[in-house]
Protein backbone atom coordinates (compact mmCIF):
# COMPACT_ATOMS: atom_id res chain seq x y z
CA UNK A 1 0.00 0.00 0.00
CA UNK A 2 2.99 2.72 0.70
CA UNK A 3 3.85 1.74 -2.57
CA UNK A 4 0.86 2.09 -4.14
CA UNK A 5 0.27 6.09 -2.67
CA UNK A 6 3.72 6.69 -4.30
CA UNK A 7 2.76 5.84 -7.97
CA UNK A 8 2.43 8.53 -10.14
CA UNK A 9 0.37 6.90 -12.37
CA UNK A 10 -2.22 5.48 -11.10
CA UNK A 11 -4.06 8.67 -10.52
CA UNK A 12 -3.41 9.56 -14.17
CA UNK A 13 -4.89 6.03 -15.71
CA UNK A 14 -7.63 6.72 -13.51
CA UNK A 15 -8.37 10.09 -14.46
CA UNK A 16 -7.53 9.83 -18.55
CA UNK A 17 -7.18 6.73 -19.42
CA UNK A 18 -9.53 3.85 -18.00
CA UNK A 19 -12.65 5.30 -19.33
CA UNK A 20 -11.38 5.43 -22.97
CA UNK A 21 -10.00 2.14 -22.69
CA UNK A 22 -6.23 3.33 -24.75
CA UNK A 23 -3.20 1.50 -24.20
CA UNK A 24 -0.07 2.62 -23.87
CA UNK A 25 3.27 2.50 -25.86
CA UNK A 26 3.62 -1.44 -26.18
CA UNK A 27 1.35 -4.26 -27.23
CA UNK A 28 -0.01 -1.99 -30.25
CA UNK A 29 0.16 -4.74 -32.26
CA UNK A 30 -1.79 -7.33 -30.17
CA UNK A 31 -4.42 -4.28 -29.40
CA UNK A 32 -4.24 -3.38 -33.36
CA UNK A 33 -5.45 -7.11 -33.90
CA UNK A 34 -7.65 -7.39 -31.39
CA UNK A 35 -9.22 -4.03 -32.30
CA UNK A 36 -10.29 -5.38 -36.22
CA UNK A 37 -11.51 -8.22 -35.10
CA UNK A 38 -13.53 -6.76 -32.49
CA UNK A 39 -14.40 -4.37 -35.21
CA UNK A 40 -15.20 -7.22 -37.61
CA UNK A 41 -17.14 -8.62 -35.26
CA UNK A 42 -19.84 -5.62 -34.61
CA UNK A 43 -19.78 -4.48 -37.82
CA UNK A 44 -21.23 -8.20 -38.93
CA UNK A 45 -23.40 -7.76 -36.27
CA UNK A 46 -25.08 -4.61 -37.19
CA UNK A 47 -24.24 -4.77 -40.95
CA UNK A 48 -25.46 -8.54 -41.61
CA UNK A 49 -28.77 -7.74 -41.28
CA UNK A 50 -28.80 -4.67 -43.51
CA UNK A 51 -27.12 -6.52 -46.16
CA UNK A 52 -29.67 -9.31 -45.90
CA UNK A 53 -32.60 -6.92 -45.77
CA UNK A 54 -30.73 -5.73 -49.01
CA UNK A 55 -30.71 -9.31 -50.58
CA UNK A 56 -34.04 -10.33 -49.76
CA UNK A 57 -35.65 -6.93 -50.89
CA UNK A 58 -33.64 -8.08 -53.73
CA UNK A 59 -35.18 -11.58 -54.29
CA UNK A 60 -38.44 -11.24 -53.09
CA UNK A 61 -39.20 -8.09 -55.64
CA UNK A 62 -41.75 -6.12 -53.31
CA UNK A 63 -42.81 -9.66 -51.12
CA UNK A 64 -40.97 -8.63 -48.34
CA UNK A 65 -42.44 -5.59 -47.15
CA UNK A 66 -39.97 -3.12 -46.35
CA UNK A 67 -38.92 -1.21 -43.53
CA UNK A 68 -37.60 2.08 -42.55
CA UNK A 69 -34.06 0.57 -42.91
CA UNK A 70 -34.47 0.03 -46.80
CA UNK A 71 -33.48 2.99 -47.34
CA UNK A 72 -30.17 2.29 -45.71
CA UNK A 73 -29.47 -0.93 -47.10
CA UNK A 74 -30.49 -0.05 -51.07
CA UNK A 75 -26.97 0.91 -50.89
CA UNK A 76 -25.89 -2.40 -50.24
CA UNK A 77 -24.65 -4.79 -53.27
CA UNK A 78 -27.72 -7.37 -54.06
CA UNK A 79 -25.80 -10.42 -54.20
CA UNK A 80 -26.36 -12.19 -50.67
CA UNK A 81 -23.76 -12.10 -48.07
CA UNK A 82 -21.61 -14.82 -47.43
CA UNK A 83 -22.55 -15.03 -43.81
CA UNK A 84 -25.58 -15.95 -42.23
CA UNK A 85 -26.32 -15.61 -38.53
CA UNK A 86 -26.08 -13.59 -35.35
CA UNK A 87 -22.44 -13.91 -33.57
CA UNK A 88 -23.49 -16.46 -31.07
CA UNK A 89 -23.98 -19.03 -34.50
CA UNK A 90 -22.24 -18.35 -37.58
CA UNK A 91 -22.19 -19.74 -40.65
CA UNK A 92 -19.35 -18.83 -43.02
CA UNK A 93 -19.38 -20.17 -45.97
CA UNK A 94 -17.98 -23.06 -45.29
CA UNK A 95 -18.40 -24.24 -41.97
CA UNK A 96 -20.71 -23.48 -38.81
CA UNK A 97 -19.68 -21.99 -35.98
CA UNK A 98 -22.05 -22.46 -32.37
CA UNK A 99 -21.11 -21.11 -29.17
CA UNK A 100 -20.47 -23.61 -26.22
CA UNK A 101 -23.02 -22.22 -23.94
CA UNK A 102 -26.01 -22.73 -26.50
CA UNK A 103 -24.96 -25.50 -27.70
CA UNK A 104 -23.99 -26.92 -24.05
CA UNK A 105 -27.88 -25.59 -23.29
CA UNK A 106 -29.77 -27.73 -25.88
CA UNK A 107 -27.77 -31.04 -25.80
CA UNK A 108 -29.13 -30.76 -22.26
CA UNK A 109 -32.10 -30.35 -23.38
CA UNK A 110 -32.37 -32.93 -26.41
CA UNK A 111 -29.02 -34.83 -26.09
CA UNK A 112 -26.34 -34.57 -28.03
CA UNK A 113 -25.37 -34.93 -31.50
CA UNK A 114 -22.57 -35.17 -33.79
CA UNK A 115 -23.62 -32.20 -35.80
CA UNK A 116 -23.39 -30.42 -32.67
CA UNK A 117 -20.51 -31.45 -31.40
CA UNK A 118 -18.83 -30.75 -35.24
CA UNK A 119 -20.21 -26.81 -34.99
CA UNK A 120 -18.79 -26.61 -31.35
CA UNK A 121 -15.66 -27.62 -31.58
CA UNK A 122 -13.62 -25.30 -33.36
CA UNK A 123 -15.02 -22.64 -30.63
CA UNK A 124 -13.71 -25.02 -27.74
CA UNK A 125 -10.69 -25.97 -28.88
CA UNK A 126 -9.76 -21.83 -29.26
CA UNK A 127 -11.19 -21.18 -25.95
CA UNK A 128 -9.31 -23.86 -24.15
CA UNK A 129 -6.06 -23.03 -25.79
CA UNK A 130 -6.60 -19.29 -25.52
CA UNK A 131 -8.73 -18.83 -22.42
CA UNK A 132 -11.93 -16.69 -22.16
CA UNK A 133 -10.65 -14.75 -25.25
CA UNK A 134 -14.25 -14.24 -27.13
CA UNK A 135 -15.13 -12.09 -24.26
CA UNK A 136 -12.15 -9.31 -25.30
CA UNK A 137 -12.20 -10.10 -28.64
CA UNK A 138 -15.64 -10.77 -30.62
CA UNK A 139 -18.60 -9.56 -28.34
CA UNK A 140 -20.30 -7.15 -29.24
CA UNK A 141 -21.55 -6.37 -26.11
CA UNK A 142 -17.83 -4.47 -25.50
CA UNK A 143 -18.70 -1.23 -27.19
CA UNK A 144 -21.75 -1.08 -24.93
CA UNK A 145 -19.39 -1.42 -22.03
CA UNK A 146 -16.97 1.31 -23.36
CA UNK A 147 -19.96 3.58 -22.85
CA UNK A 148 -20.97 2.29 -19.63
CA UNK A 149 -17.34 2.72 -18.55
CA UNK A 150 -17.14 5.87 -19.91
CA UNK A 151 -20.55 7.09 -18.68
CA UNK A 152 -18.77 5.71 -14.97
CA UNK A 153 -15.64 8.22 -15.75
CA UNK A 154 -18.35 11.11 -16.53
CA UNK A 155 -19.95 10.72 -13.51
CA UNK A 156 -16.81 10.69 -11.59
CA UNK A 157 -15.57 14.03 -13.28
CA UNK A 158 -19.09 15.46 -12.45
CA UNK A 159 -18.80 15.04 -8.61
CA UNK A 160 -21.11 12.03 -8.74
CA UNK A 161 -20.87 8.96 -6.33
CA UNK A 162 -20.26 5.54 -8.57
CA UNK A 163 -20.53 2.28 -6.93
CA UNK A 164 -18.34 -0.46 -7.74
CA UNK A 165 -19.92 -3.60 -6.29
CA UNK A 166 -17.57 -6.54 -6.39
CA UNK A 167 -19.81 -9.73 -6.47
CA UNK A 168 -17.89 -13.09 -5.73
CA UNK A 169 -16.37 -14.70 -8.81
CA UNK A 170 -18.43 -17.49 -7.97
CA UNK A 171 -21.87 -15.59 -8.66
CA UNK A 172 -20.94 -15.99 -12.87
CA UNK A 173 -21.28 -19.74 -12.26
CA UNK A 174 -24.13 -19.73 -10.83
CA UNK A 175 -26.11 -17.55 -12.72
CA UNK A 176 -24.82 -20.16 -15.55
CA UNK A 177 -26.25 -23.41 -13.77
CA UNK A 178 -29.28 -21.66 -12.69
CA UNK A 179 -29.95 -20.61 -16.00
CA UNK A 180 -29.60 -23.68 -17.36
CA UNK A 181 -31.75 -25.45 -14.53
CA UNK A 182 -34.49 -22.80 -14.32
CA UNK A 183 -34.64 -23.26 -18.34
CA UNK A 184 -34.96 -26.95 -18.21
CA UNK A 185 -37.90 -26.62 -15.70
CA UNK A 186 -39.35 -24.27 -17.98
CA UNK A 187 -38.72 -25.82 -20.93
CA UNK A 188 -37.80 -23.63 -22.67
CA UNK A 189 -34.11 -22.21 -24.14
CA UNK A 190 -33.28 -19.13 -21.40
CA UNK A 191 -29.89 -18.40 -22.71
CA UNK A 192 -30.40 -17.06 -25.48
CA UNK A 193 -32.48 -14.26 -23.26
CA UNK A 194 -29.94 -13.73 -20.73
CA UNK A 195 -26.59 -13.95 -23.41
CA UNK A 196 -25.67 -10.61 -24.43
CA UNK A 197 -23.97 -11.43 -27.61
CA UNK A 198 -27.03 -14.11 -28.55
CA UNK A 199 -29.31 -11.13 -27.82
CA UNK A 200 -27.43 -8.08 -29.23
CA UNK A 201 -27.63 -10.47 -32.33
CA UNK A 202 -30.67 -11.02 -32.53
CA UNK A 203 -32.03 -7.82 -31.54
CA UNK A 204 -29.97 -5.89 -34.77
CA UNK A 205 -31.62 -8.24 -36.45
CA UNK A 206 -35.30 -7.44 -35.39
CA UNK A 207 -34.71 -3.67 -35.54
CA UNK A 208 -33.66 -4.33 -39.12
CA UNK A 209 -36.47 -6.56 -40.28
CA UNK A 210 -39.28 -5.56 -38.57
CA UNK A 211 -38.08 -2.09 -37.44
CA UNK A 212 -39.30 -3.15 -33.47
CA UNK A 213 -36.82 -4.32 -30.41
CA UNK A 214 -37.94 -7.13 -28.01
CA UNK A 215 -37.44 -8.19 -24.47
CA UNK A 216 -33.78 -8.52 -25.10
CA UNK A 217 -32.74 -4.71 -25.76
CA UNK A 218 -34.19 -4.78 -22.08
CA UNK A 219 -31.51 -6.73 -20.83
CA UNK A 220 -28.64 -4.71 -22.59
CA UNK A 221 -29.96 -1.71 -21.45
CA UNK A 222 -30.43 -3.24 -17.72
CA UNK A 223 -26.85 -4.51 -18.10
CA UNK A 224 -25.44 -1.03 -19.49
CA UNK A 225 -27.42 0.35 -16.56
CA UNK A 226 -25.99 -2.27 -14.17
CA UNK A 227 -22.27 -1.83 -15.67
CA UNK A 228 -22.67 2.43 -15.16
CA UNK A 229 -24.29 2.64 -11.83
CA UNK A 230 -23.20 -0.54 -10.11
CA UNK A 231 -20.03 -2.53 -10.79
CA UNK A 232 -17.53 -1.57 -13.07
CA UNK A 233 -18.07 -4.32 -16.26
CA UNK A 234 -19.78 -6.04 -13.73
CA UNK A 235 -22.16 -7.86 -15.88
CA UNK A 236 -19.50 -9.34 -17.48
CA UNK A 237 -16.99 -10.08 -14.56
CA UNK A 238 -20.13 -11.83 -12.88
CA UNK A 239 -22.96 -12.49 -14.03
CA UNK A 240 -22.72 -13.44 -17.76
CA UNK A 241 -23.52 -17.21 -18.18
CA UNK A 242 -21.06 -17.28 -21.11
CA UNK A 243 -18.18 -15.36 -19.34
CA UNK A 244 -18.48 -18.29 -16.72
CA UNK A 245 -18.82 -20.73 -19.54
CA UNK A 246 -15.41 -19.62 -21.32
CA UNK A 247 -13.84 -19.23 -17.70
CA UNK A 248 -14.65 -23.21 -16.81
CA UNK A 249 -13.89 -24.46 -20.69
CA UNK A 250 -10.55 -21.88 -20.84
CA UNK A 251 -9.62 -22.70 -16.87
CA UNK A 252 -6.66 -24.92 -18.58
CA UNK A 253 -5.38 -22.84 -21.24
CA UNK A 254 -1.60 -22.20 -20.78
CA UNK A 255 -1.65 -18.58 -22.50
CA UNK A 256 -1.30 -16.24 -19.87
CA UNK A 257 -0.11 -12.80 -18.63
CA UNK A 258 2.88 -12.87 -16.45
CA UNK A 259 4.56 -10.20 -14.38
CA UNK A 260 8.15 -10.21 -14.33
CA UNK A 261 8.54 -9.05 -11.14
CA UNK A 262 11.87 -7.56 -11.35
CA UNK A 263 10.80 -4.78 -13.66
CA UNK A 264 7.78 -3.87 -12.36
CA UNK A 265 7.05 -1.03 -10.70
CA UNK A 266 3.71 -1.59 -8.80
CA UNK A 267 2.51 0.90 -10.37
CA UNK A 268 -0.96 -0.36 -10.71
CA UNK A 269 -1.88 0.81 -14.23
CA UNK A 270 -2.82 -3.16 -15.08
CA UNK A 271 -4.59 -3.26 -12.25
CA UNK A 272 -6.74 -0.28 -12.73
CA UNK A 273 -6.71 -0.62 -16.40
CA UNK A 274 -8.36 -4.20 -16.16
CA UNK A 275 -11.81 -4.25 -16.57
CA UNK A 276 -12.62 -7.52 -15.11
CA UNK A 277 -11.18 -7.49 -11.56
CA UNK A 278 -7.97 -9.11 -12.39
CA UNK A 279 -4.68 -8.14 -10.74
CA UNK A 280 -1.79 -8.77 -12.93
CA UNK A 281 0.47 -6.46 -10.98
CA UNK A 282 0.55 -9.01 -8.15
CA UNK A 283 0.85 -11.50 -10.52
CA UNK A 284 -2.89 -12.96 -9.46
CA UNK A 285 -4.82 -13.40 -12.61
CA UNK A 286 -8.12 -16.48 -12.83
CA UNK A 287 -9.76 -17.95 -15.78
CA UNK A 288 -11.42 -14.61 -15.52
CA UNK A 289 -8.98 -12.92 -17.61
CA UNK A 290 -9.98 -12.18 -21.09
CA UNK A 291 -6.87 -11.90 -23.07
CA UNK A 292 -7.62 -8.43 -23.78
CA UNK A 293 -3.94 -7.37 -23.39
CA UNK A 294 -4.96 -3.79 -22.25
CA UNK A 295 -2.50 -4.44 -18.87
CA UNK A 296 0.39 -5.48 -21.56
CA UNK A 297 -0.24 -2.80 -23.65
CA UNK A 298 -0.34 -0.61 -20.78
CA UNK A 299 2.41 -1.40 -18.74
CA UNK A 300 4.86 1.71 -18.71
CA UNK A 301 7.88 -0.87 -17.78
CA UNK A 302 6.95 -3.57 -20.33
CA UNK A 303 6.96 -5.82 -16.89
CA UNK A 304 4.27 -7.62 -18.39
CA UNK A 305 3.85 -10.05 -21.37
CA UNK A 306 1.78 -12.95 -22.65
CA UNK A 307 4.03 -16.18 -21.94
CA UNK A 308 3.40 -20.29 -22.26
CA UNK A 309 2.39 -21.21 -18.83
CA UNK A 310 2.07 -24.83 -18.68
CA UNK A 311 -0.90 -26.49 -16.16
CA UNK A 312 0.81 -27.18 -12.51
CA UNK A 313 3.68 -24.18 -13.11
CA UNK A 314 3.21 -21.18 -10.99
CA UNK A 315 2.65 -17.36 -12.71
CA UNK A 316 5.98 -15.87 -12.21
CA UNK A 317 8.07 -18.92 -11.60
CA UNK A 318 10.47 -19.84 -14.58
CA UNK B 1 -10.05 -26.06 -9.10
CA UNK B 2 -9.88 -26.24 -5.63
CA UNK B 3 -12.16 -29.20 -3.13
CA UNK B 4 -15.09 -27.03 -3.27
CA UNK B 5 -14.88 -25.80 -6.77
CA UNK B 6 -15.10 -29.67 -7.83
CA UNK B 7 -17.99 -30.56 -5.42
CA UNK B 8 -20.09 -27.77 -6.78
CA UNK B 9 -19.49 -28.94 -10.43
CA UNK B 10 -20.72 -32.85 -9.63
CA UNK B 11 -24.04 -31.22 -7.62
CA UNK B 12 -24.30 -28.69 -10.94
CA UNK B 13 -23.87 -31.45 -13.18
CA UNK B 14 -26.11 -33.90 -11.30
CA UNK B 15 -28.84 -31.32 -10.67
CA UNK B 16 -28.62 -30.71 -14.81
CA UNK B 17 -28.78 -34.22 -15.70
CA UNK B 18 -31.84 -35.02 -13.15
CA UNK B 19 -33.99 -31.71 -13.38
CA UNK B 20 -34.68 -31.46 -17.15
CA UNK B 21 -36.25 -34.67 -17.21
CA UNK B 22 -38.74 -34.51 -14.66
CA UNK B 23 -40.44 -31.03 -15.21
CA UNK B 24 -41.43 -28.92 -17.84
CA UNK B 25 -44.28 -26.52 -18.25
CA UNK B 26 -46.74 -27.07 -21.24
CA UNK B 27 -45.59 -24.58 -24.27
CA UNK B 28 -47.45 -22.26 -26.02
CA UNK B 29 -49.25 -23.09 -29.13
CA UNK B 30 -47.91 -21.47 -31.86
CA UNK B 31 -47.33 -21.76 -35.57
CA UNK B 32 -44.11 -23.34 -35.71
CA UNK B 33 -41.43 -22.86 -38.85
CA UNK B 34 -41.58 -26.07 -41.39
CA UNK B 35 -39.41 -28.92 -40.12
CA UNK B 36 -39.68 -27.93 -36.57
CA UNK B 37 -39.53 -30.36 -34.08
CA UNK B 38 -42.39 -31.22 -32.04
CA UNK B 39 -43.69 -28.79 -29.83
CA UNK B 40 -41.73 -28.87 -26.32
CA UNK B 41 -39.18 -30.30 -28.00
CA UNK B 42 -38.55 -27.45 -30.95
CA UNK B 43 -38.70 -24.85 -27.77
CA UNK B 44 -35.89 -26.47 -25.83
CA UNK B 45 -33.86 -27.05 -29.45
CA UNK B 46 -33.38 -23.71 -30.83
CA UNK B 47 -31.66 -20.71 -29.57
CA UNK B 48 -32.93 -17.81 -31.18
CA UNK B 49 -30.02 -17.03 -33.39
CA UNK B 50 -32.58 -15.60 -36.30
CA UNK B 51 -31.11 -17.61 -39.32
CA UNK B 52 -34.14 -18.93 -40.18
CA UNK B 53 -36.14 -15.56 -40.61
CA UNK B 54 -32.82 -14.00 -42.13
CA UNK B 55 -33.06 -16.26 -45.30
CA UNK B 56 -37.06 -16.19 -44.97
CA UNK B 57 -37.80 -14.68 -48.86
CA UNK B 58 -41.40 -13.79 -47.35
CA UNK B 59 -39.84 -12.57 -43.86
CA UNK B 60 -43.29 -14.39 -42.98
CA UNK B 61 -40.98 -15.51 -39.76
CA UNK B 62 -41.28 -13.62 -36.83
CA UNK B 63 -39.29 -13.23 -33.40
CA UNK B 64 -42.24 -12.20 -30.60
CA UNK B 65 -41.52 -8.30 -29.51
CA UNK B 66 -43.82 -8.73 -26.00
CA UNK B 67 -42.62 -10.00 -22.80
CA UNK B 68 -42.54 -13.67 -22.69
CA UNK B 69 -39.90 -16.77 -21.94
CA UNK B 70 -40.88 -17.38 -25.78
CA UNK B 71 -39.09 -14.24 -26.83
CA UNK B 72 -36.09 -16.18 -28.51
CA UNK B 73 -38.16 -18.63 -30.54
CA UNK B 74 -39.72 -18.00 -34.67
CA UNK B 75 -43.29 -18.48 -35.21
CA UNK B 76 -44.92 -17.54 -38.51
CA UNK B 77 -47.78 -14.68 -38.45
CA UNK B 78 -49.93 -15.58 -41.74
CA UNK B 79 -52.23 -12.74 -41.60
CA UNK B 80 -51.19 -10.87 -44.27
CA UNK B 81 -48.08 -13.61 -45.33
CA UNK B 82 -47.57 -17.24 -45.86
CA UNK B 83 -44.61 -19.79 -46.26
CA UNK B 84 -43.99 -20.37 -50.03
CA UNK B 85 -42.14 -23.28 -48.60
CA UNK B 86 -38.89 -22.73 -50.39
CA UNK B 87 -37.12 -25.11 -47.04
CA UNK B 88 -34.64 -22.52 -46.90
CA UNK B 89 -34.76 -21.96 -43.03
CA UNK B 90 -35.03 -25.78 -42.10
CA UNK B 91 -31.50 -25.83 -44.21
CA UNK B 92 -29.79 -23.14 -42.35
CA UNK B 93 -30.56 -24.29 -38.44
CA UNK B 94 -27.60 -25.08 -36.59
CA UNK B 95 -29.16 -26.76 -33.87
CA UNK B 96 -31.45 -28.85 -35.73
CA UNK B 97 -34.57 -27.27 -34.44
CA UNK B 98 -35.72 -27.29 -37.84
CA UNK B 99 -34.93 -30.31 -39.21
CA UNK B 100 -33.51 -30.41 -42.68
CA UNK B 101 -35.71 -30.83 -45.40
CA UNK B 102 -35.88 -30.18 -49.54
CA UNK B 103 -37.40 -28.47 -51.00
CA UNK B 104 -39.59 -31.12 -52.88
CA UNK B 105 -43.11 -31.36 -53.05
CA UNK B 106 -43.40 -35.11 -52.10
CA UNK B 107 -41.15 -34.57 -49.48
CA UNK B 108 -42.93 -31.37 -47.91
CA UNK B 109 -46.09 -33.05 -48.17
CA UNK B 110 -44.97 -35.69 -46.29
CA UNK B 111 -42.85 -33.91 -43.26
CA UNK B 112 -44.23 -30.76 -42.92
CA UNK B 113 -47.63 -29.90 -40.60
CA UNK B 114 -46.91 -26.29 -39.70
CA UNK B 115 -50.92 -25.98 -38.81
CA UNK B 116 -54.08 -26.69 -39.19
CA UNK B 117 -56.61 -24.72 -41.59
CA UNK B 118 -60.04 -23.96 -39.97
CA UNK B 119 -62.42 -22.42 -42.37
CA UNK B 120 -65.72 -20.63 -41.27
CA UNK B 121 -68.40 -21.66 -43.60
CA UNK B 122 -70.54 -18.33 -42.39
CA UNK B 123 -67.88 -16.08 -43.65
CA UNK B 124 -66.77 -18.46 -46.86
CA UNK B 125 -67.82 -16.64 -50.33
CA UNK B 126 -68.61 -19.97 -51.93
CA UNK B 127 -70.48 -21.58 -48.60
CA UNK B 128 -72.85 -18.25 -48.03
CA UNK B 129 -73.66 -18.21 -52.04
CA UNK B 130 -71.76 -15.18 -52.95
CA UNK B 131 -70.09 -16.26 -55.76
CA UNK B 132 -67.64 -19.25 -57.43
CA UNK B 133 -64.36 -18.01 -55.31
CA UNK B 134 -61.62 -20.84 -55.79
CA UNK B 135 -58.79 -18.52 -54.45
CA UNK B 136 -57.86 -20.64 -51.53
CA UNK B 137 -57.92 -23.63 -54.25
CA UNK B 138 -56.11 -22.20 -56.84
CA UNK B 139 -53.10 -20.95 -54.65
CA UNK B 140 -52.87 -24.40 -52.48
CA UNK B 141 -49.76 -25.84 -53.38
CA UNK B 142 -51.92 -29.44 -53.09
CA UNK B 143 -55.01 -28.80 -54.76
CA UNK B 144 -57.11 -31.69 -54.90
CA UNK B 145 -55.33 -32.96 -51.94
CA UNK B 146 -55.49 -30.22 -48.98
CA UNK B 147 -58.95 -28.36 -50.61
CA UNK B 148 -61.01 -29.93 -52.78
CA UNK B 149 -63.98 -27.71 -54.32
CA UNK B 150 -67.67 -29.40 -54.40
CA UNK B 151 -71.06 -28.35 -55.45
CA UNK B 152 -71.76 -26.18 -58.10
CA UNK B 153 -70.45 -22.91 -56.61
CA UNK B 154 -67.09 -24.63 -56.20
CA UNK B 155 -67.33 -24.24 -52.08
CA UNK B 156 -63.92 -25.47 -50.50
CA UNK B 157 -63.20 -28.58 -48.39
CA UNK B 158 -60.30 -28.63 -46.53
CA UNK B 159 -58.45 -31.85 -45.53
CA UNK B 160 -56.40 -31.24 -42.53
CA UNK B 161 -54.76 -34.64 -43.11
CA UNK B 162 -52.69 -33.59 -46.44
CA UNK B 163 -52.49 -29.82 -45.69
CA UNK B 164 -49.24 -28.47 -44.56
CA UNK B 165 -50.49 -25.12 -43.25
CA UNK B 166 -48.71 -22.85 -45.25
CA UNK B 167 -50.86 -20.13 -45.19
CA UNK B 168 -51.22 -19.25 -48.62
CA UNK B 169 -55.05 -19.90 -49.00
CA UNK B 170 -55.35 -17.59 -45.72
CA UNK B 171 -53.75 -15.14 -47.27
CA UNK B 172 -55.52 -15.23 -50.46
CA UNK B 173 -58.86 -15.40 -48.87
CA UNK B 174 -60.73 -12.04 -49.75
CA UNK B 175 -60.33 -9.18 -46.85
CA UNK B 176 -64.43 -9.13 -46.81
CA UNK B 177 -64.66 -12.43 -45.86
CA UNK B 178 -61.21 -13.84 -44.30
CA UNK B 179 -62.76 -16.93 -43.64
CA UNK B 180 -59.68 -19.26 -43.35
CA UNK B 181 -57.63 -19.29 -40.74
CA UNK B 182 -54.68 -21.78 -40.06
CA UNK B 183 -54.49 -22.70 -36.33
CA UNK B 184 -51.50 -23.89 -34.22
CA UNK B 185 -51.46 -27.57 -34.39
CA UNK B 186 -53.11 -29.40 -31.17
Amino acid sequence: MALRSQSFFAPLVKRVLQPFDITLRHGKRYQLVRKLFLSFSVLLTVGLPLWHLRALEVEGAGLAAGTRWSTVSRFLPATPPPFLGAPTSVWVGFFELVDPLEALATALFRGANWNLVWTVLPGVVLVVVFGRFFCGWACPYLPVLATANAARWLLSRLGLPTADVKLPRVTSRVVLVGVLIVGSVLGVQLVPLVYPPAVIGREAFRAVFYGSLGAGSLLVLTAFLFDTFVSRAGFCRSLCPGGAMFSVLGSASPIKVVNDRSKCTDCTVCDVICNLGQSPMTNTLDSGCERCGKCVASCPTKALSFKIVPLGVKRGDS
Amino acid sequence: MNRRGIIGAIAAAVALAVVPKKTRAAPVKKIRPPGALPRGAFEQACIGCFRCAEVCPTKVIQFPGVFSLDTATPFLELDDRACVLCMKCTQVCPTDALVPLKADVDVVAKEVRMGVPKLNRAACLPWTGHGICRLCYQVCPYPDRAVEVVGPQKAPLFHAEACVGCGLCQEACPETAQAIIIEPLP
